[in-house]
């Protein structure tokens, strides 16, 4: 660890992990990062397991039917203590919880405990499993700053051709630059146990996007469709045989807008 | 189950301000209760009950807070929760029951044996150390923030943070779990 210009503190490293420094902190981290190898290699681990943990604990970010109920329990000692409409309160509680238990279920969030038909159930598997999979790829790879596509910009067409053949579906590579943002590159990965793709962009200010696609085993079409989790929020829709998610960490109004100029573009037949 | 019913009474008188609307505050931020909470612990279930003491105590004392950050107090509160639960299982250990991220399974696909190494690293960490880590990677908070919420010295969130990463590390070095992940 010894360097003439020993600037970098074990604090230093730490925020850039943690994404805390300002971009010229950052570059001179960096910069003693490539000729302090073992420390890079520290940082390195620390990335991928601030990357796993985040994945591991994000799906929990959720809200369940009993939230409401918890608390109505904790405070029935309380509201009967308070007098005279423990049950007109009660009652309203309950009903408040139902309705927000039945608004759930509408919207498929408890819908892997309620719903049995077969048929559904699988659909909403492949369906639930998309965001997720975004989700993860996403926190995994635009995390990464030198290993984040497999495949850079200047092989567009290439890239199009090498990952619709995987795809087996021909496509065409989103144009998001009337959005602000730029293709960085794209990669293989699985996606629901077959090869899928990853496009990834990012924004002057380096913010990054990702879409995915992956093949739909049973061929139907949804409309879009939105789920969030720590932070991370993914626009998805299937339309027949691909599965499509958007996923970035931007307002939800800007991924609503990628998300709409993807699915017009990828309607265009692909220009082979 | 912790015992719930006992502790209730003290929070009977703590409610004179605000009722429904801090009750409703509190219901919006159980996904990030949620969340932390199961960050803290071993298995699913501990991750319910500690949520579950938390939202008690939240409740109960709702009369001491200042009207600023909920969020914050709530994770201050399972912190300190958590810690002192950490002693009690470590003075009275239990036999581990499945500590299977249950959630997970379903919803994150990733090598079964890397995420139970990972756990078993992340359990050999301290209370101090884990909530740290996690308040940091997982809820995104600055030094100082954690700094303030735990009311300890930001030197001594950068020294357990550190501390973190390098045991967790050291953890998973002997398998190079976390590498095998690395993207090409």
């Amino acid at each position: 660890m010894t360097d003439e210009l020993n600037t970098v503190s074990e604090d230093d490293l730490n925020a850039y992990v943690d994404g805390f420094l300002s971009e010229a902190d950052r570059a001179r981290v960096e910069q003693w990062l490539e000729r302090n190898p073992a420390r890079a290699e520290d940082v390195r681990q620390w990335q991928a397991q601030a990357t796993e943990l985040r994945a591991m604990f994000s799906p929990y970010a959720r809200s369940d039917e009993r939230d409401r109920a918890l608390l109505s329990a904790t405070n029935v000692s309380e509201v009967a203590t308070s007098g005279d409409r423990w049950t007109e309160r009660l009652g309203s509680r309950i009903a408040a919880g139902l309705l927000l238990f039945a608004a759930g279920a509408l919207t498929g969030l408890y819908a892997p405990h309620i719903l049995t038909p077969q048929r559904s159930e699988q659909v909403a598997q492949v369906a639930e499993s998309l965001p997720r999979q975004a989700q993860s790829a996403f926190l995994i790879y635009a995390s990464e700053v030198r290993h984040a596509v497999e495949v850079g910009p200047d092989q567009q067409t290439h890239l199009a051709n090498w990952l619709g053949k995987r795809l087996d579906h021909p496509l065409n590579i989103p144009d998001l630059s009337s959005l602000g943002f730029s293709l960085v590159g794209g990669r293989l990965l699985p996606v629901n146990g077959k090869a899928g793709a990853l496009f990834m962009y990012e924004d002057a200010s380096g913010q990054r996007l990702t879409v995915l696609l992956g093949r739909n085993p049973d061929n139907r079409e949804t409309s879009f469709r939105i789920d969030s989790s720590g932070g991370v929020e993914t626009f998805y829709w299937i339309d027949g045989p691909i599965g499509y998610a958007v996923t970035g960490e931007v307002p939800r109004a800007l991924l609503q807008k990628v998300a709409d100029e993807c699915y017009r573009q990828f309607e265009k037949p692909a220009a082979s | 189950m912790s015992s719930s019913r006992d502790r209730m009474s003290e929070g009977a008188e703590a409610n004179a301000a605000a009722p429904d609307r801090f009750e409703e505050d509190v219901l919006a931020l159980m996904p990030a209760l949620r969340r932390y909470s199961r960050s803290l612990v071993r298995s699913d279930p501990d991750g319910e009950d500690l949520l579950q003491d938390c939202v008690e105590k939240v409740l109960a004392r709702r009369a001491q807070w200042r009207g600023v950050n909920l969020r914050a107090w709530a994770f201050t509160i399972m912190t300190n929760l958590s810690r002192n639960r950490h002693r009690h299982t470590a003075l009275h250990p239990q036999v581990e029951l499945d500590d299977d991220l249950g959630l997970q399974a379903e919803t994150y696909e990733s090598d079964p044996l890397e995420r139970s190494r990972l756990e078993r690293a992340l359990n050999g960490l301290s209370a101090e150390n884990r909530s740290v880590l996690m308040l940091v990677v997982i809820e995104g908070y600055r030094y100082q923030d954690v700094a303030d919420m735990l009311a300890i010295p930001i030197g001594t969130v950068m020294s357990r943070l550190s501390r973190a990463r390098h045991q967790l590390a050291e953890a998973m070095k002997d398998d190079n779990v976390i590498s095998m992940r690395r993207p090409k």
